[in-house]
């Protein structure tokens, strides 16, 4: 795995970068008389001048850019660091045009045939009737999903999508080695790629003429929208497994710069013979999905039924033509390796002629002569299961044991049809930069074909893959390799598609319609993104405060240190704590403060409420600008370094601990405020906040100020409110050094010049409330979350500090009974809010239960 | 003959259904010995939406949506068909035999043949296994004509298995029959598949009813009659024979079929996705099947 966390610059020299020629490798620099290639010379030539150490600068920065755009490649079985940035290296493939061309021709064949072949599966099967392939390579495979039997989608083209990868084949020519046709991932990584290294070498890139992507994804929008069967302003949606999949950041990418909404299984739902995403205002009509999520987990109710996944009858709208889904269900039959071996037969059979482009050899262990010949040929093979899913993976005969070939022998012969072989095809080298040097890497390109109205369009470039070691032989994401941009150089100048500044721009603003119609999860998200911010935040300020005053040179009262803590365990929620703790506990309160800082497994932790705060946002990545994402980041490196800062003595420093979470959660609601715009997301992040601060702010008045005390004690009870909600200096600056209760509830209750008083929250909620859409009553009765946040500010309005202040029994009980009340209308708003916009989605489960899909 | 067959399925649950989303395969096909006259679902409470439509196997599948809240689900399903004999005279010990079955499994060229491979496969629920072949193998032999075989191996799933109503569920796996020697008419039949299969023949799952005749002398009670499954083997040249396990016989026409597949997953009589409704349903299901005038 390479660590792209790391920003230390390496070891790098100021010596001038070369790049020689490996003897025993095919190399894409060189040409076959060892001279560097035309194309290539400019290119290593800038790389040399510029050197290691501004290369490793410029590395630097393309990590920078990536993370803050929120780059990042998912690995599974890494369930504790989800996220891992994704990699780019700085030297890109270069492709001639001239070869280009004959790519781009050879995928343009194969795209059509694969079309065709996808229609023959689902409709005639004439090429089984024909013999051209046998029934099993059907009838064996997974992918061939009988329930999409007769499913079309309209227009000539049923695949929309395809993504081949090309390897550099032993006479010299590109020849494909895998197909992906059910939902290709990886377009949108080349597009990020792109646009990184436009940043990084802006006058490189402009001098070397390279083609843009920005058409292909021009090309994409507008086949998903053309594929409506709703004229009329389709809605396009990308289908997601959601935040915790591999190429999650694709997803959000790939809607954003499309314009389409980024939904998950539970924002859609089938209702009447259409699909629907469950919004804001309501239900809205979905008439094209993109779909990131595999076949078989799309619809419970006819494909996989224990998937979580999908959409219950999203098939049988699809078969009614009303909603159309891109790639089709039951395209990843596509994907089947044996088709590899009957493919110039059925290109014979389909278009009339041989394919240009070559497919890498493929022996099915299916037909008898080929398995003889798998058998006999293991070491010098790759042996790969036909059908792709989670933990069959290829495996490569040379670097198995003698053992190890029997096991895999015997599996073969257990059950043939499953398999096939391949020779080990020994990849083409590209330069790849690291620790100051360039050194060769194997490399694969996945190229993107694109349905258009009358053929299809290759993407000028791709995403190429470089593997983590000199001899990788399976050079995939998930074993750590790392990405490069794909140039096509032009021998002429490019004509400007995009900006003039060459950076491939994004295509059409969003309709006005769907800035309301976000998905209601999204916008569920986003409120409690607010909340927990808000909430960490109003931890982490007492936290710092009962620091400050537990280190104050003047010691406080034991009577005072146990309220003060009590009020920590209140605020918080986490009980026993120091609610009736032992004097012990009391007197030496590290270990519980600790805890309550960060604690991952107590609820209601910084640490914990943090946490939940991430996951909201990571969920709602699309709609966050990359400002927000670097200000998310900043939280969570502030995070990953709490475990090191506290560590040490806590107590002697523990603002090092808590500033850098406090300033990076200001900065979060900073930006909120200043720049996002005022779309319904933003105000449900806000709603949440101010819900979250009423509540913070009342929970500490209860606790400091409710309570009866001595003077002294008081004042310091007093100051710690303050303190706590930022209004120490205010107050000072107002009163001079005179605490009183009178004045201090003044300030943090009534007082709507401090941005921090009850009431100015609840006008805000008041304003925010009314903006939210709603049925169109011809009543004049208010809605009642409008009735509960008008009762909670009345509450306030109504109150009189006199009584407010005045004392019985020890407590001030008029204050009491009014807190109690507010915040009882905040959880009474809160409620109704949720029931409301969010979606409550019921647990579903399948009418019979079975367990023997996972064949 | 022809039968009206009543199937109504209840299901109780102990918490509201809020929605629900269901595919049902309970409208007998037509089949060459066998004609749908009429069929009718009635779905309570009543669906938002629904929408007939023949699958792959060329079955009738239904599919319904109910969008009110609800406790209980009951489908009515009413059909008439008319069935005839499997063949008339049919001589089992005459036609090709198991090698010769075997070879043109392989070999043969026509598209039914073809198309037949697809049972020759493991299914969602059959997997073939040497337990199985060894079960099987002594009723093929060689140069033993194909049908009689299986009409052998029906005889001894017949008498070498029990049948106990309550011994299995759908997720019981076929090994598990296979040492228990016990179950119900759809282990059986899937049994009856799994030997086949893994003697490489090619082998379909029926599913239906079948009439129950009233001991003599007392009238038919209502409602006795149950779903059953059968199976369904393809003799290359000669076509598929459809024999019951359950009942050591040729299916006749007293077997009135519904549906078929590779196993019982492809012709669930209903299953689909509801949201809400707690702990596991109560599920009652009961079959009429009448005989009419002609």
């Amino acid at each position: 795995m390479q660590s792209q966390s790391s920003s230390t610059i390496s070891e790098a020299t100021e010596e001038s970068l070369h790049y020689e020629s490996g003897t025993r490798f095919k190399d894409e620099v060189f040409a076959e008389d060892g001279t560097i290639k035309p194309f290539w010379e400019n290119l290593l030539g800038s790389l040399q001048s510029l050197g290691a150490l501004s290369m490793e600068d410029r590395a630097n920065k393309a990590r920078r850019i990536l993370r803050d755009d929120g780059a990042t490649y998912n690995i599974y079985d890494e369930q504790q660091s989800p996220s891992h940035t994704w990699a780019l290296d700085l030297v890109p493939s270069l492709i001639s045009s001239e070869e280009w061309g004959t790519i781009e021709g050879g995928l343009l064949e194969r795209s059509e045939l694969f079309n065709l072949l996808l229609k023959d599966i689902y409709g005639q099967r004439h090429l089984m009737r024909q013999g051209v392939i046998p029934p099993e390579v059907l009838y064996a495979h997974r992918g061939f999903l009988r329930a999409c039997h007769g499913l079309q989608v309209p227009g000539e083209h049923q695949l929309i999508l395809q993504a081949v990868d090309l390897i550099r084949g032993d006479d010299g020519n590109m020849c494909a080695l895998t197909d992906r046709t059910q939902c290709p991932s990886g377009a949108g990584y080349a597009l990020e790629n792109r646009t990184v290294m436009s940043r990084v070498f802006p006058s490189l890139f402009r001098s070397s003429q390279v083609h843009r992507l920005a058409g292909f994804f021009q090309q994409l929008r507008s086949k998903l929208i053309a594929l409506s069967p709703n004229q009329d302003q389709p809605r396009v949606v990308v289908l997601t497994p959601g935040a915790h999949n591999e190429t999650y950041f694709e997803h959000a990418y790939f809607a954003n710069y499309l314009g389409f909404h980024l939904v998950q299984s539970g924002d859609l739902v089938v209702r009447n013979g259409y699909v629907w995403m469950k919004a804001l205002d309501g239900l809205s009509r979905v008439d094209v999905i993109l779909r990131r999520v595999d076949d078989l987990f799309c619809d419970p109710v006819e494909l996989r039924s224990d998937s979580q996944l999908g959409v219950p009858n999203l098939l049988e709208v699809a078969r009614a033509g009303r909603v159309v889904i891109a790639n089709p269900l039951g395209s990843g039959i596509l994907e089947n390796p044996i088709f590899l071996k009957y493919l110039p037969g059925i290109a014979k059979e389909l278009l009339g002629r041989e394919l240009r482009l070559q497919s890498v050899a493929t022996y099915w262990c299916g037909d008898a002569e080929d398995l003889k010949y798998v058998l006999a040929n293991l070491p010098s093979l790759v042996i790969k299961p036909i059908y792709r899913s989670h933990g069959k993976i290829s495996t490569c005969g040379r670097d198995l044991t003698a053992k190890q070939l029997q096991e895999l022998k015997a599996r073969i012969l257990a059950d043939p049809m499953q398999y096939v072989g391949q020779p080990i095809v020994e990849a083409g080298y590209l330069p790849t930069f690291s620790n100051g040097e360039l050194i060769p890497r194997p490399s694969i390109l996945r190229s993107f074909a694109v349905a258009g109205s009358g053929s299809y369009s290759i993407m000028p470039g791709g995403l190429t893959r470089v593997g983590g070691t000199e001899d990788a032989f399976i050079i995939s994401n998930q074993l750590g390799a790392q990405s490069k941009d794909t140039w096509i150089i032009s021998s002429e100048p490019m004509a400007a598609e995009g900006a003039a500044g060459g950076v491939d721009t994004a295509i059409a603003p969003v309709r006005e319609a769907d800035l309301i119609s976000l998905p209601s999860r999204v916008v569920e998200n986003l409120f409690w993104m607010g909340r927990y911010a808000e909430r960490a935040e109003a931890t982490l300020r007492l936290l710092r405060t009962v620091f400050v005053m537990l280190n104050s040179e003047e010691p406080i009262s034991p009577d005072c240190q146990r309220l003060l803590l009590e009020t920590l365990t209140e605020t918080t929620v986490t009980h026993p704590g120091f609610i009736n703790a032992t004097e012990e506990l009391i007197n030496d309160p590290e270990p519980e403060l600790l805890r309550i800082l960060n604690d991952v497994a107590l609820s209601g932790s910084v640490r914990s409420t943090l946490n939940a705060m991430l996951f909201c946002a990571d969920a709602s990545q699309e709609l966050l600008s990359s400002d927000t994402t670097r200000v998310i980041n900043d939280i969570r490196d502030a995070l990953s370094s709490l475990d090191d800062l506290v560590s040490t003595d806590l107590f002697s420093a523990p603002e090092e601990a808590i500033d850098p979470l406090v300033t990076a959660l200001m900065a979060l609601s900073g930006l909120a405020h200043e720049s996002m715009i005022r779309d319904f997301g933003w105000r449900f992040i806000d709603i949440g906040r101010r819900l979250e601060r009423a509540h913070q702010t009342t929970s500490l008045i209860k606790c400091l100020v409710v309570p009866e005390r001595p003077e002294a004690d008081q004042n310091v009870l007093l100051e710690s409110l303050l303190l706590s909600v930022e209004a120490l200096i205010s107050y000072r600056r107002r009163y001079r050094a005179r605490m009183g209760v009178q004045s201090t509830l003044d300030l943090v209750m009534m007082d709507t010049s401090n941005p921090r008083s009850l009431l100015h929250q609840l006008e805000q909620l008041s304003a925010h409330i009314r903006k939210l859409p709603r049925v169109q009553e011809t009543k004049h009765e208010l809605p009642p979350e409008e009735r509960a946040t008008l009762h909670a500010e009345t509450l306030i309005k109504l109150s009189l500090l006199t009584e407010l202040s005045s004392r019985n029994d020890g407590e001030r009980q008029v204050l009491l009974q009014t807190l109690d009340n507010l915040h009882l209308s905040l959880a009474t708003i809160s409620d109704l809010l949720s029931d409301k916009y969010f979606d409550h989605r019921e647990v579903s489960q399948q009418l019979v239960s079975n367990t023997w899909e996972n064949l | 003959m022809r039968y009206r067959i009543k199937h109504i399925t209840e299901y109780r649950y102990s918490d509201r259904v809020s929605h629900c989303y269901n595919l049902a395969h309970m409208i007998p096909r037509t089949t060459l010995r066998q004609k749908c006259l009429k069929s009718d679902v009635d779905v309570q409470p009543m669906s938002a939406y629904a929408t007939r439509r023949q699958d792959y196997f060329g079955n009738m599948a239904f599919h319904f949506e109910i969008q009110r809240p609800h406790k209980k689900l009951i489908i009515s399903a009413t059909s008439e068909v008319n069935t005839g004999p499997q063949r008339s005279n049919l001589n089992l010990d005459f036609g090709i035999t198991c090698a010769q079955a075997r070879e043109l499994m392989k070999k043969a060229k026509d598209f039914e043949t073809l198309q037949a491979r697809e049972y020759q496969l493991e299914s969602p629920m059959i997997r073939a296994s040497s337990e199985l072949q060894e079960f099987a193998a002594p009723s093929f032999a060689d140069d033993r004509p194909l049908l009689s075989a299986v009409m052998d191996l029906t005889r001894r799933i017949f008498k070498e298995f029990s049948y106990e109503p309550q011994s299995t569920t759908i997720a019981t796996p076929l090994h598990e029959v296979l040492e228990s020697r016990k179950g119900v008419c759809q282990d059986f039949a899937h049994l009856q598949i799994g030997c086949l299969r893994s003697l490489g023949f090619a082998a379909k799952y029926v599913s239906g009813y079948i009439e129950t005749l009233p001991p003599p002398g007392k009238e038919k009670l209502v409602g006795t009659d149950a779903t059953h499954a059968w199976i369904s083997v393809y003799s290359p040249t000669e076509g598929w024979f459809e024999f019951d396990p359950t009942n050591e016989c040729l299916a006749g026409e007293q077997h009135i079929i519904t549906a078929w597949g590779r196993d019982f997953f492809d012709v669930t009589p209903l299953k689909g996705v509801i949201f809400g409704g707690g702990q596991t349903p109560t599920l009652n299901v009961s079959v009429d099947v009448a005989r009419l005038a002609d």
